[in-house]
């Protein structure tokens, strides 16, 4: 009995009741293991979880520790661990991980084409998701996930966290507290500019990648999973596949959130997206992601976001100039204006994955400001595969008077998944 | 015409080449532009020489005319192409069903997902048999849109495996209200991929006539499927109170927040009581 309290109850209190809100009566005498009530070295209820980490590649253990919880590690899954799976800690397939009723926590680190439905189906077994960035592969999936996220109630966070060092500089966040008063109206003249470090070239896809033997650990089907089966190729799994877009997005989408989703919350475009996109690219390979030079993304109240690659042209081209960069900042408004901004309140400090999770509050980095961080990727990549200016209607979530490019919003997927 | 075949193949060839590492690195805008809108003043003669360039995987190099034609389907959609996006799109529909490889087949049709419109429904429509093309004829059919129901419609009865699964998602995808008497029966399949598919399309046609026939099929034992199917009554009820259908939307909602009462579900009670709370505003 050493190590065992008595305490009374009717039902142990696990701390999944308390996640899943539906603590029952208390009434009567029960045995509980001593760390149910914590104590010195033992981690109290409310504490403690159980996890699974779905994508076992370089990005897996980073991701599973990035929830910043005491979360034992009960179910490692990937498709890559055919003929290891027991069906007990190591899983080929994620539906059977979610079946599970002792896992709490899900950290998804596969390829971003399943982000989206893993999370979903995650959320809807009751989990809490930190989910590997980019959030989505496409813009549908963004509003899908977040759609999710509010019916069961579940925390979801994505995982790029520099928002939250933003959130807590006083500069961005006067910044913040400017956008967000709306003082500006459409006259706001910033430029935000990211030059460089998008990975171009390193993260493109091959276009003459040959047909190979299926590894006989890996399961191609359900890797390719929702998109296009195609023959296998190295290049496609492990790392190389941000640079298709069956997969990922390039480098563009597989940093872009890194870089993006903070400046989003500094000038309070977390609940809207650009109306205008314009791309200097090359025309695009139809699989593989490859180079461009830039891209200019216009908010409805005039805020524009540049994305400039500095890899393409290589060379004798210019570099990106048609706006510099400009910080919106207190002089951009009358003296009025200028009072007011600062009585208002700072915002909220962001809630992070861990302590959303205990205390059921919102998440910073929540299903719905990732989305729309998500969908300045997705509306860059769109515009370089056109190759046409596009306007875009942050409420519908659609692009306005172009067919062609909306398919590229919602591509079909392949059955038996879907969004 | 072995003439204009050896202009193109002259012509492809200025197209870059891949880097040693099999990527588009040193790609010119200004070269490739001039190739493309040179292939595209050869009308469909050429498009037609283009096509027959293309080869199976691991069967030679058609790096270039697959991205060449690629370049010309994403030029086919600027709006004043209207005209030619038909006769292009009709060209590479020409070539189904016919003696071209199947992997040269699919890539068309994925081509017809950029720029193909109603015109070639009926097209990818007879690929929904085909056992290697029903995936990429699905998926066109469901980007494009118009038309793409009834072509559905009509391959469902000979369907089977996972042509039925492919069919009767596409079915909920396309919001095919004819489809509903269809999907009801397939909530009774023997696959439950096909019993999951089909309680989603009902839900995301918004049927109200399937609220009874959706709690039964999400009160099954299984884990997963009782998830997933009770996904698919929480967004029908959102989609009728949404349309306002109220009684429906509350109907789902009390059952699933009376039979949700483990502390396992407790979160799909929650939902419904809030659903319930929403429908009372």
């Amino acid at each position: 009995m050493e190590g065992e309290l008595i305490m009374p109850e009717t039902k142990k209190v696990t701390r999944r009741q308390f996640i899943k809100g539906s603590v029952g009566a208390v009434s009567a005498f029960t045995i509980v293991p001593r760390h149910v009530l914590g104590g010195p070295n033992n981690t109290p209820p409310s504490e403690t979880f159980g996890g699974a980490l779905i994508g076992c590649g370089g990005r897996g253990n980073g991701t599973f520790n990035a929830m910043g919880l005491e979360a034992k590690k009960l179910a490692i899954c990937d498709v890559k661990f055919v003929g290891r799976e027991d069906n007990k800690k190591v899983y080929t397939d994620f539906r059977r991980v979610l079946e599970r009723k002792d896992i709490d926590v899900v950290a998804i680190a596969t390829p971003p084409h399943w982000h989206a439905l893993i999370s979903i189906a995650a959320m809807q077994a009751g989990k809490d998701v930190l989910c590997e960035k980019p959030m989505t592969r496409f813009i549908a999936e963004g509003r899908a996930v977040a759609e999710a996220e509010k019916r069961y109630n579940r925390i979801f966070q994505v995982g790029t966290f520099g928002r939250f060092g933003r959130s807590r500089d006083p500069k961005s966040i006067e910044i913040h507290k400017i956008m967000a008063s709306g003082l500006l109206k459409n006259n706001c003249k910033g430029v935000h500019i990211k030059s460089g470090g998008l990975k171009v070239k390193q993260w493109s896809g091959m276009v003459n990648a040959q047909p190979q033997p299926i590894p006989k650990s890996l399961d191609w089907d359900m890797y390719c999973g929702p998109s296009p089966l195609r023959p296998y190729h190295p290049h496609r799994h492990g790392g190389t596949h941000r640079g298709y877009w069956d997969y990922e997005g390039g480098g563009l989408a597989d940093m872009g959130q890194h870089h993006f989703d903070p400046v989003q919350w500094v000038y309070a475009k977390d609940d809207t997206s650009p109306v205008e996109i314009e791309a200097y690219a090359p025309p695009a390979h139809p699989e593989a992601c490859g180079m461009w030079g830039w891209v200019e993304l216009k908010y409805a109240d005039g805020m524009t976001f540049v994305m400039d690659s500095k890899e393409w042209p290589v060379s004798e081209q210019p570099a990106y100039d048609r706006k510099s960069a400009r910080e919106v900042s207190l002089s951009d408004l009358s003296e009025d204006d200028q009072k007011k901004i600062k009585e208002m309140p700072d915002p909220q400090p962001l809630v992070s994955f861990a302590e959303a999770v205990k205390t059921r509050k919102r998440a910073g980095g929540n299903a719905d400001a990732a989305n729309r961080s998500a969908t300045l990727l997705h509306l860059a990549n769109i515009a370089i595969r056109t190759g046409r200016k596009l306007r875009y209607d942050p409420v519908k979530e659609q692009i306005i008077g172009d067919e062609e490019a909306n398919r590229l919003v919602n591509p079909p997927m392949r059955a038996p998944w879907h969004l | 015409m072995a003439k204009q075949t050896s202009a193109l193949a002259e012509l492809i060839e200025r197209l870059p080449d891949p880097d040693e590492r099999g990527l588009l690195s040193n790609i010119d805008a200004g070269t490739v532009d001039s190739v493309i809108s040179q292939i595209y003043e050869g009308g469909r003669k050429s498009l037609r020489a283009l096509i027959d360039m293309l080869v199976e995987p691991g069967q030679g190099d058609d790096v270039k005319p697959r991205y060449a034609l690629h370049c010309l389907a994403v030029r086919m959609c600027r709006p004043e192409e209207e005209k030619s996006r038909r006769v292009f799109a009709q060209t590479l529909a020409s070539q189904l069903g016919g003696k071209k490889p199947k992997s040269v087949q699919k890539y068309l049709i994925q081509q017809l997902q950029v720029a193909g419109g109603k015109e070639v429904a009926a097209a990818l429509g007879k690929m929904l048999q085909d056992e290697e093309l029903y995936e990429p004829a699905a998926q066109a059919l469901v980007a494009i849109g118009d038309g793409a129901a009834g072509q559905l419609r009509d391959a469902l009865p000979k369907a089977k495996g996972k042509i039925k699964i492919t069919i009767v998602q596409n079915l909920g995808v396309v919001r095919d209200g004819e489809s509903v008497d269809a999907l009801k029966k397939a909530l009774n399949d023997d696959d439950r991929e096909i019993r999951l598919a089909a309680g989603w399309g009902l839900a995301n046609i918004v049927d109200a006539g399937s609220v009874d026939l959706l709690l039964d099929a999400a009160d099954v034992e299984a884990t997963y499927e009782r998830n997933t199917a009770t996904k698919a009554c929480l967004l029908l009820a959102e989609r009728l109170l949404d349309a306002g259908r109220k009684d429906a939307a509350v109907k789902i909602y009390k059952h699933l927040r009376s039979t949700r009462s483990s502390s396992d579900e407790a979160y799909i009670c929650e939902a419904a009581k809030e659903g319930l709370a929403a429908a009372a505003k």
